[in-house]
């Protein structure tokens, strides 16, 4: 009886398609939650989300980013409030694509995003700096640094709301 | 132990030192009250309630004298009804406190919820997050949640300048009043201060220039929330991503403890850099304050300027040459010159460097002079006699204890001891302070002695004087172990005392304590080498010797002159190398030429000048060979504080490509020379040679000389509260080298001295000393450049109506074949006929030591 019962379910999958994907030809759709290369975002006003408080770095169990802080003025500022990230990198090869710098950061600046194509040739090329990770500037606004209104930005973190 | 009391905490019985404060005495024995506004160093105020504990004492019957018992035979203790304050209470017998039942754990909830009414919570964007008490005592004792709105908050400015160095958050503030506490009763400079009431209460500077204080940075260091940080620091890095390394402070005698916190950086190329300095903890040194010259004056170590090459003159141009070019060139020259050879040594070299170029100068020849610059100092025998006892404690003198402070300007010269000095006049210590001009310690001495310029010596004669006719000088010693007594009695027999020194005097004499400060004001050489021994004699006889809290020190102009003078370098040497200048020179971190005329001329007639430096200053600019070496910072090694105390400094930076040691640079010198032997492979074992060789440091190692314990008050440990992850000493406390008092078997030799000043008749120029000045070291600290003064003179009143200067004319004064271009000042510091002149408050040399000159104005 079970050797039967064996059998059938072999049997049926004879009958099924494959369900390997020929990629890179075709390709599956990802999962809104996959965890690929990350982005550091901006505000719609093209200012910097990252305030540079280095909690992503610490909540990295690999030990994979890199944040050096810098002072903002309103001459040249980058974003809101007085701190921002002069130099920002993440090494991707240490990175395990958990997601924790995610949860760490208090301005939602650093997001792990659908890029999952990642290749390089030297190790050095797998540190990601700020350049290759913050996000374009949304169409027709000024980059950054950029000159601001004094007293305008003076929060580095948008003003939380109370509960409803 | 001293004198103990016994309290209960939490049901438990204590031993507890008398008269301790109950935060304190509970923290001894490993009971957490938290605070916020308290600390061990200030009087308590009770203003922020994070400290209630229910209180309650002993009953006492009346009638037997006894503590009344309950059933069970235990003492029957009266609680209060309401939370008290523990900052604000001192042990007493029977004490009792409960510092975690249900109340006080809702009172401490409450107080938090409170002080975070307004609280910006941008921890992640704060400089304290990380190592912040708010932060630590609300994850510890806070409310998860606030029942206030969030849109309730006020909102403040965030970037509020307090002085070019330190920056306020009004946001952050808590009001807990320790800055301003810290300014008035530490330091006791009115800077800061509280301004309107309430909600709109807030901390402004009250001081033109603002914050003008010496000390500033130790307020961001106390600030118990990120309210105020240094412009220095301010978001170089996270608390928790630097590592602290320690560290001696190399501008000052004092030779503050200091952690350097390092940590990577890109913009220097991965290397590891010094993002800040913080004290660390030593008691009987500097406790856990720094100046703002130690805490902001480390970027000479990172600067561009720093050489990285040896360089040979060729024709009067530089050309770049490997070490080991270098090292044949010099030592060629060695062999060549032999006994006309003369060594100089600047003053923050280490210890181990100095022995190496002590070792190398024995190599070269038999009796070539090593000299010690600047030559303005000397009376390494009176220290060695008479130095102050080891176990000197100065943060605890009080009332039985006297200091005199003797031609200096304390607050310049040697801040912290200042600092301290302060404190123990404010204890009731009798402070005395003897100069020939105002200085800022008067206005905390009991006793404010005027001499003319060049008496000083005179002063402490007088007061030997006194103390042998009214009979308080230490027979047992002076029978037992003196020598020369007869012919300084001799000497002083006969001497009038005028009023004013008798009145000092019997101050001075009638405590058990006494410590005297010399420097070097308004001195020359000689005169100063008496003043030492002055002092000495003074000490010897009244038996102010071999104890802790009695004996000399001198404030000497240099972190390591101290170790300089207790490896065989001197100024007399150095004035006898200017007298007879050798053909070859080698000089190690000294800038000579910079600083004095006289020797900038002697070094160009010189046929070959090796110099050992982190920088192009004149001296190297004038020399044949230039020898990169590294920064305190980028090495190990040891300084010897004025106090004698040996202390290690380690490896906070990584170190410069090119450069060495400059113990290693004259090492391998030494062993290309005929009898040299392998160079050290380590710093340590060159301290190894040194105490097997220098009777002072005898038995010292690496080892030893990183020893810690615990100090009262503790506050370097991991308690939440208290702030700032770096006071914590890791490095050592350092070993003092005992005088010959204290060791039984030594006799101690005085001498008249002689008191003979020069009258000065016509307009004499006294170099002083400024602690903020253009020295190479402190130059590349631009955040410091607000508090250099431009280079200026001062004027008394009747001088300068003479010259017909006002405040502020511009000056050329001549003295010798100098010109210097001043501003003058006409502002009550100068006494008549005297010109005050700070030295190296420019790259060009002024007089070292007292000099006739002339004043002329200079017409717009
Ligand atoms: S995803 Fe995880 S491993 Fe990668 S950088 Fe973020 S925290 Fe580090
Ligand atoms: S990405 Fe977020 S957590 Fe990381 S430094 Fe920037 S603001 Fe901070
Ligand atoms: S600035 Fe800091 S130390 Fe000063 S009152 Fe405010 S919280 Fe206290
Ligand atoms: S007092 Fe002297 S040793 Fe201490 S930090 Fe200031 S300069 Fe350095
Ligand atoms: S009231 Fe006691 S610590 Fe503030």
């Amino acid at each position: 009886m079970n050797l039967v019962r064996g059998f059938a379910t072999t049997f049926k999958h004879i009958l099924e398609g494959p369900v390997t994907v020929q990629y890179p030809e075709q390709e599956r759709p990802l999962r809104e939650r996959f965890k690929g290369k990350h982005a550091l975002k901006r505000y719609d006003n093209g200012l910097e989300k990252c305030i540079g408080c280095s909690l992503c770095a610490a909540a990295c169990p690999a030990d994979a980013i890199w944040v050096e802080a810098a002072e903002n003025t309103d001459e040249e500022r980058y974003s809101p409030g007085e701190r921002y990230a002069k130099t920002y990198e993440i090494n991707m090869l240490r990175c395990i694509f958990c997601g924790y710098c995610e949860d760490a950061c208090p301005t939602e600046a650093i997001v792990l995003e659908h890029e999952f194509r990642l290749s390089f040739n030297d190790r050095r090329d797998a540190i990601y700096t700020k350049d290759k990770l913050i996000d374009p500037l949304p169409a027709g606004v000024e980059g950054t640094p950029r000159q601001t209104e004094p007293g305008v930005y003076t929060r580095s973190i948008p003003d939380m709301k109370n509960p409803d | 132990m001293a004198e103990t009391v016994t309290i209960s905490i939490d049901g438990q019985s204590y031993q507890v030192p008398k008269g301790a404060n109950l935060v304190d005495a509970a923290k001894l024995h490993g009971t957490d009250i938290p605070v916020f506004c308290y600390h061990p160093k200030m009087k308590p105020v009770g203003m922020c309630r994070m400290c209630l504990v229910e209180l309650g004492s002993v009953t006492v019957n009346r009638e037997s004298g006894k503590p009344d018992l309950d059933e069970h035979g235990q003492p029957v203790i009266r609680w209060q009804p309401k939370l008290q304050t523990a900052c604000t209470q001192t042990v007493s017998e029977g004490m009792a406190i409960r510092t975690s039942t249900a109340k006080v754990v809702e009172a401490r909830d409450d107080i938090l919820e409170f002080i975070l009414t307004s609280h910006p919570l941008d921890c992640p964007i704060c400089d304290k997050g990380g190592e912040c008490p708010l932060q630590n005592l609300t994850m510890a004792y806070g409310p998860g949640e606030s029942q206030f709105l969030y849109d309730d908050k006020q909102h403040l400015a965030k970037h509020v300048p307090l002085g070019e160095l330190i920056y306020l958050d009004r946001e952050r503030c808590i009001q807990c009043a320790r800055c301003t506490r810290f300014c008035d009763e530490v330091v006791g400079d009115d800077v800061l201060a509280f301004h309107e009431r309430g909600r709109k209460l807030q901390i402004v500077t009250v001081s033109d220039p603002p914050f003008d204080t010496k000390f500033s940075g130790n307020t961001t260091d106390i600030c118990p929330v990120g309210a105020l940080t240094t412009a220095d620091f301010r978001f170089g890095a996270r608390p928790w991503e630097l590592s602290e390394v320690p560290s001696i402070c190399p501008h000052c005698p004092v030779g503050c403890n200091i952690s350097a916190s390092t940590r990577l950086d890109r913009d220097s190329g991965g290397k590891k850099v010094i993002k800040r300095i913080m004290p660390r903890q030593n008691e009987q040194v500097n406790e856990i304050w720094i100046c703002d010259k130690g805490r902001f004056g480390h970027h000479h170590s990172l600067s561009s300027n720093r050489l990285q090459t040896p360089m040979l003159k060729k024709d009067g141009a530089w050309v770049e040459i490997d070490w080991k070019t270098a090292y044949q060139e010099v030592t060629s020259r060695l062999q060549k010159y032999g006994e006309k050879v003369g060594f100089l040594a600047g003053p923050s070299l280490s210890n181990e460097d100095l022995w190496e170029m002590r070792k190398l100068a024995r190599r070269t020849c038999r009796d070539c002079q090593i000299g010690l610059w600047p030559a303005t100092m000397t009376g390494l025998e009176a220290v060695t006699q008479a130095g102050v006892g080891v176990g000197t404690h100065l943060a605890a003198l009080g009332p039985e204890s006297a200091i005199l402070v003797i031609a200096s300007d304390f607050e310049e010269e040697a801040p912290i001891w200042w600092l301290q000095v302060k404190q123990a006049a404010d204890r009731g210590a009798k402070v005395m302070v003897a100069n020939a001009r105002p200085t800022k310690l008067d206005q905390y001495a009991k006793c404010v002695v005027r001499y003319e310029y060049g008496e000083a010596v005179e002063v402490l004669n007088h007061i030997a004087v006194f103390a042998r006719r009214h009979d308080k000088l230490n027979q047992t010693l002076v029978e037992g172990r003196v020598d020369g007594f007869a012919e300084l009695e001799a000497d002083l027999k006969g001497k009038r005392v005028p009023k004013q020194h008798s009145e000092a005097a019997e101050l001075l004499l009638d405590t058990e304590n006494l410590v005297i400060f010399a420097g070097n004001e308004g001195l020359t050489l000689a005169q100063q080498a008496e003043l030492m021994q002055a002092a000495a004699n003074l000490l010897i006889l009244t038996g102010h010797v071999a104890r802790p809290n009695n004996g000399l020190v001198a404030v000497w102009p240099g972190a390591n002159m101290q170790g300089a003078l207790d490896l065989g370098f001197s100024a007399e040497a150095t004035v006898s190398l200017l007298d007879n200048p050798p053909s070859m020179w080698v000089i190690g971190d000294a800038d000579p030429v910079a600083e004095d005329a006289r020797a900038a001329a002697v070094l160009d007639q010189a046929e070959f000048v090796v110099v050992s430096t982190q920088f192009m200053t004149p001296t190297a600019e004038q020399a044949d060979l230039v020898l990169p070496v590294l920064s305190f910072a980028e090495r190990e090694g040891t300084f010897t504080n004025a106090m004698r105390r040996v202390q290690r400094f380690y490896m906070a930076q990584t170190p410069l490509e090119g450069a060495l040691s400059a113990w290693k640079v004259f090492a391998q010198i030494g062993s290309a020379l005929p009898g040299g032997d392998k160079p050290r492979i380590s710093a340590a074992l060159v301290m190894r040679d040194i105490a097997q060789h220098v009777v002072r440091y005898a038995g010292m190692n690496y080892t030893d000389l990183a020893h810690v314990e615990t100090q009262f008050p503790d506050v370097g440990g991991h308690d939440l509260y208290y702030g700032g992850n770096a006071y914590a000493n890791h490095g050592g406390l350092g070993i003092q080298w005992a005088t010959n008092a204290e060791k039984e078997n030594y006799r101690l030799t005085v001498r008249p001295v002689s008191a003979e000043a020069p009258k000065y008749e016509d307009l004499t120029l006294i170099p002083i000393r400024l602690l903020y000045n253009r020295d190479v070291l402190f130059e590349p600290s631009t955040v410091m450049h607000a508090r250099i003064p431009a280079p200026y003179a001062d004027f008394n009143a009747k001088d300068a109506a003479q010259l017909g200067i006002i405040d502020g004319d511009q000056v050329v004064i001549s003295a010798g074949d100098l010109q210097i271009n001043v501003s003058a000042r006409v502002n009550g510091q100068a006494p008549t006929g005297f010109v005050l002149l700070p030295i190296r408050l420019s790259q060009l040399p002024v007089p070292a030591a007292p000099a006739m000159c002339s004043v002329q104005k200079v017409e717009e």
